[in-house]
């Protein structure tokens, strides 16, 4: 039987949770140690963005957004191969961690991960774009750094049931 | 252990290949590779290709991998082979859905190649000793 997750709404927006999602992939996908980090305004104009939208009880996304460089050391350290450019195997392994941390994120809350389903990942590159929910739930919208390099990501809910 | 052949599902093709790199690290130095996108690519490589083992995600465009390991029980594919699902999706529910429909084993994403030893070696042993 469903159970309303608006009386979770504390749990389910638990920053803490977000955290532990993002260290847990990093550690185990990518070998890398990653530390929460002040949200800075600087932002490499050319960017990875992937997303990953929450259906079902609770519907929103997951976001991972970080610049070029970034990106093509998070494909490094999942594949083991050396990148030059934003090709499909960088889009493809920035859309895939996102895919992990969203999936991660809601096995956090008890009945959440039941009660919610992931889209296949979206990847946008380019510049100069931005984001907007109107009005949103809650958001969450927290900053990394791993091997010298930044990134964001942001958990954005729409609409809880 | 002799040679073998494993089909691994996933509509990424990063994935696919640390898929590959952890089951070559889990000692299967003779391992046969094949890809899949997703479960009506998979059920192509099935009607004409022998696989000892099948290691697919969940959440794929086209096919699920749910209905993938329904439709290889429907069509009598490799039923006998062993399915692994590898998925972000970890609730209690979608475990269930995976063995109702034929799996044999569930690795969560994000996974160790340890994880990975432990659930599919076990598998192809027992597949192996059974066949």
């Amino acid at each position: 039987m469903a159970v309303s997750l608006r009386e979770s709404v504390d749990k389910i927006s638990d920053p803490g949770n977000l955290d532990a999602s993002v260290k847990e992939v990093f550690q185990l996908m990518l070998g890398a140690e990653c530390e929460r980090t002040p949200a800075s305004g600087e932002a490499e104009s050319e960017s990875v963005t992937a997303v990953v939208g929450f259906g079902g009880a609770l519907s929103g996304a997951c976001v991972l957004r970080c610049g070029n460089r970034a990106a093509m050391e998070m494909a490094t350290l999942m594949t083991g191969m050396e990148f030059h450019e934003i090709d499909d195997t960088v889009k493809d392994g920035i859309g895939e961690i996102c895919n992990m941390l969203a999936g991660a994120w809601k096995g956090k809350v008890p009945g959440l991960a039941a009660q919610c389903g992931l889209s296949v990942p979206a990847v946008i590159t380019g510049r100069d774009y931005r984001l907007h929910v109107q009005a949103p739930e809650f958001q969450l919208q927290h900053a990394y750094r791993f091997e010298g390099r930044r990134f964001d990501v942001t958990i954005v809910c729409d609409g809880l049931r | 252990m002799s040679e073998v052949r494993a089909l691994i599902v996933d509509d990424s093709s990063v994935m696919r290949k640390i898929i590959e790199r952890c089951l070559r690290q889990a000692g299967l130095d003779t391992l046969v590779v094949l890809e899949a996108g997703n479960g009506v690519e998979a059920l192509e490589v099935l009607r004409t290709a022998k696989v000892d083992l099948i290691l697919t995600d969940i959440n794929m465009p086209s096919m699920d991998g749910l209905e993938l390991v329904r439709q290889i029980g429907a069509q009598d594919l490799a039923r006998s082979v062993p399915v692994v699902m590898i998925t972000t999706e970890s609730c209690e529910e979608h475990v269930k859905q995976a063995i109702q429909a034929g799996a044999r084993g569930y690795i969560r994403k994000p996974f160790t190649a340890q994880q990975v030893k432990e659930r599919v070696l076990p598998l192809l042993h027992a597949a192996r000793a059974g066949a």
